[in-house]
């Protein structure tokens, strides 16, 4: 190598200082990652800071997601916002620089790489409500002598008390999580398949002295089918926005299924969802979601859902499970539109309105009296008991009747 | 090794690499460069995700057409196993080579039985036995199609460039290929994937980059056309239209637009071309009531 021992050192340590800050800011920035940035550094031996920018880019990121953080924390290191010298005596236990305060600055003119503008920046604002504000509101008495699954079962969750949800909280994550199936793409032997099964059958006529006495068989395996479940978190939802994220998180880890929430904005929720303990997965929503307990724009929701995941695969074949009560702040036809487009793409749609249980119910909601020509089931699921009918209705789901397109 | 500094002589610098890809056609910016420099040079697999039709595809087959060297294509799609990516053995062929060994009255050993002549090379094993002398172009398209099982069957190629076929054992690449995986993102690819490649989001080229391609690939077509149409659609990218048209569309259009004898873009030719660009019928209500005058620029 012709570099000298002391340049090589320098480039080590400003790879890694460079990779703990992204660290440190949310990116998932491995040493191994580090290491890839020096050696792309000594390998195209870059001129401008542009040039950096994009080894840099290339070699330390894994998703779109993390170019407005990265686009911070390089500009703060290498073009000068901050000393760097700052930046390697940077202190492990320091609390992480907060991104958005960065993300959020104008980019710079004649500066690479700021064309994603339509990429919603990770940013880590400041949690929703706290849910727990109307805790003293009333603390029912807990009776002891019934179990929980009987006392509560049946009641709605806008009547819960926060501990009576605690409890309800255990139930929904016991509740019976089994997947829809589909038809598998492979084959597998079968007594009774359709298909012959040319190479097992000449395989086995060799026991026969090379006639065919046995035909082998095989059929399509089953497979599971996908599954998308989309909440509403905005106020009007709030009593019932907590269980179904218990719901979801056990759908993401049993059932593989695909979670977003909406208010005002979608927002993907599997990936948080699918990793840590229950407190985490809060948490990590809360800090997702900024608009939690918002307004709601169900029609602008599901557009975005279906550009941006569904028409690419998501909700395709899919059963679609829809939680929200309807109540839409725009224009009630987006909804119908988009349910129409939502209902081409996938198998089966499910929409589960918890305020339907009401005996009075009637969809007068313009978003729900929109959806509903769209919608193959629709359930209630405001209790425990008919949160098991949601699962029966995700498990059993049918195609509806025929539709356009 | 003599294939690396071959590499290194051929492409020096990144600069050099943006030079060769556009005397091959292929118009890259300098993020797109500096990923596919790291992939050729370090070497390191490259992960590429965009919005379909920014030319991802299309930069491997590029970059294989400046290395001068095949491109090897795998299309991912569910269900995608071993046998269709990796090698089959040629069960028919072992079953005649049975009964004519038997014929001839010869025994006939297991390691004849599974040796090269019965295997049945797949992409991914094809790109490993590539002779060389520079390695092959590896383009695994789609990635996020596939089953999640089969990118854990990736990852013995994308770290070691080796493969393990149990009969014969482990397959090392003589010349690492230059593996390019594409994603359109319909799920999330596993971290231990991602951990092991390189990264590159490509975003929807500016008017003027858009303009340039577009006049690359189709140079039959007249300059002011292409300015029109490149501004067209980026006036029709600004609808809220549900397949926002990219770049491979672009390129159609031109096409469609050099065919029908389109001197200058005005209602009527984009009325009659509008099918290239826009392919869903919600789609062309929305331009409609934007009014094709205006996507013109008139």
């Amino acid at each position: 190598m012709p570099e000298s021992a002391l340049g090589q050192a320098d480039l080590a340590a400003v790879a890694s200082a460079f990779g703990h800050q992204l660290h440190a800011a949310g990116v998932p920035v491995t040493p191994e990652r580090s290491a890839r940035f020096a050696e792309t550094v000594l390998l195209a031996r870059p001129v401008t800071i542009d040039d950096v920018y994009w080894l840099g880019r290339v070699s330390l990121l894994s998703g779109q997601a993390q170019i407005p953080v990265y686009n911070a924390i390089f500009d703060r290191t290498f073009r000068g916002v901050v000393d760097f010298s700052e930046g390697l005596a940077i202190d492990p236990d320091a609390p992480p620089a907060p991104p958005a305060a960065h993300s959020e600055r104008p980019p710079r003119e004649g500066e690479p790489g700021r064309e994603s503008d339509g990429v919603a920046p990770v940013t880590s604002a400041t949690p929703g409500s706290d849910a727990r504000a109307d805790a003293d509101l009333e603390d029912r008495s807990v009776l002891a002598a019934a179990s929980p699954e009987e006392r509560l079962g049946h009641r709605d969750f806008s009547e819960c008390s926060p501990d009576e949800l605690t409890l309800l909280r255990q139930l929904v994550e016991q509740l019976p999580l089994i997947p829809p199936m589909r038809r598998g793409r492979r084959t597998r032997r079968h007594p009774s398949g359709a298909r012959l099964d040319v190479r097992a059958t000449l395989r086995r006529a060799h026991r026969s002295g090379g006639d065919p006495v046995r035909r082998i068989r095989r059929r399509h395996v089953q497979r599971p089918r996908r599954v998308v479940l989309i909440a509403d978190v905005s106020g009007s939802m709030e009593p019932y926005a907590r269980v179904y994220l218990h719901l979801m998180r056990g759908a993401v880890r049993a059932l593989g299924a695909e979670s977003f929430v909406f208010a005002t904005r979608l927002t993907r929720l599997t990936r948080h969802l699918a990793t840590g303990g229950p407190d985490y997965a809060y948490a990590k929503v809360s800090e997702a979601t900024p608009d939690w307990s918002g307004g709601t724009r169900i029609g602008e929701a599901l557009n975005r859902f279906l550009d941006e995941h569904g028409r690419r695969g998501i909700a395709r074949g899919a059963v679609v499970v829809i939680v929200s009560d309807g109540w839409e702040i725009g224009d009630p036809a987006d909804v119908g539109r988009a349910m129409e487009r939502l209902r081409r793409l996938a198998y089966s749609v499910i929409w589960v309105n918890p305020r339907s249980a009401a005996a009075q119910y009637e969809p007068l909601a313009g978003g729900m009296a929109a959806a509903l020509p769209h919608v193959d089931t629709f359930l209630s699921g405001h209790s425990v008991r008919a949160l098991g009918d949601v699962m029966t209705a995700i498990q059993t789901a049918k195609r509806g009747e025929p539709r356009r397109g | 090794m003599h294939a690396h500094d071959d590499l290194a002589d051929l492409l020096p610098d990144i600069p050099s690499l943006q030079a060769c890809l556009a005397d091959a056609g292929y118009l890259a910016e300098p993020g797109l460069a500096t990923a596919l420099f790291c992939a050729v040079r370090l070497p390191q697999p490259l992960l590429l995700e965009g919005e379909a039709g920014v030319g991802k595809t299309q930069s491997a087959k590029a970059l294989a057409e400046i290395l001068q060297t095949p491109l090897i294509r795998l299309q991912c799609f569910e269900g995608i196993d071993a046998a269709e990516a990796l090698y089959e053995w040629n069960y028919p062929r072992q079953l005649l080579g049975i009964r004519v060994a038997e014929a001839r009255g010869n025994d006939v050993a297991e390691t004849t039985l599974f040796g090269r002549e019965y295997l049945i090379e797949r992409p991914l094993l094809q790109a490993i036995e590539h002779p060389g002398p520079r390695p092959a172009v590896l383009l695994i398209d789609e990635v996020d199609r596939a089953d999640e099982e089969f990118e854990a069957f990736l990852f013995e190629l994308l770290a070691e460039s080796a493969v393990t076929i149990p009969e014969i054992g482990t397959l090392r690449a003589h010349h690492k290929p230059i593996v390019i995986l594409t994603s359109n993102r319909t799920r999330d690819l596993h971290d231990a994937l991602k951990r092991r490649c390189l990264y590159h989001w490509i975003d929807y080229p500016s008017l003027e980059h858009a303009t340039e391609i577009v006049r690359m690939r189709v140079p039959e077509a007249k300059a002011t056309l292409v300015s029109e149409i490149a501004a067209a659609v980026a006036r029709l990218r600004t609808l809220d239209v549900q397949k926002p048209p990219g770049i491979a569309e672009a390129i159609d259009w031109v096409h469609a637009a050099v065919l029908l004898g389109v001197q200058q873009l005005d209602a009527d030719s984009v009325q009659r071309t509008l099918g290239a660009v826009l392919k869903y019928r919600e789609d062309h209500e929305v331009a409609h009531e934007a009014g094709l005058a205006w996507v013109a620029g008139a």
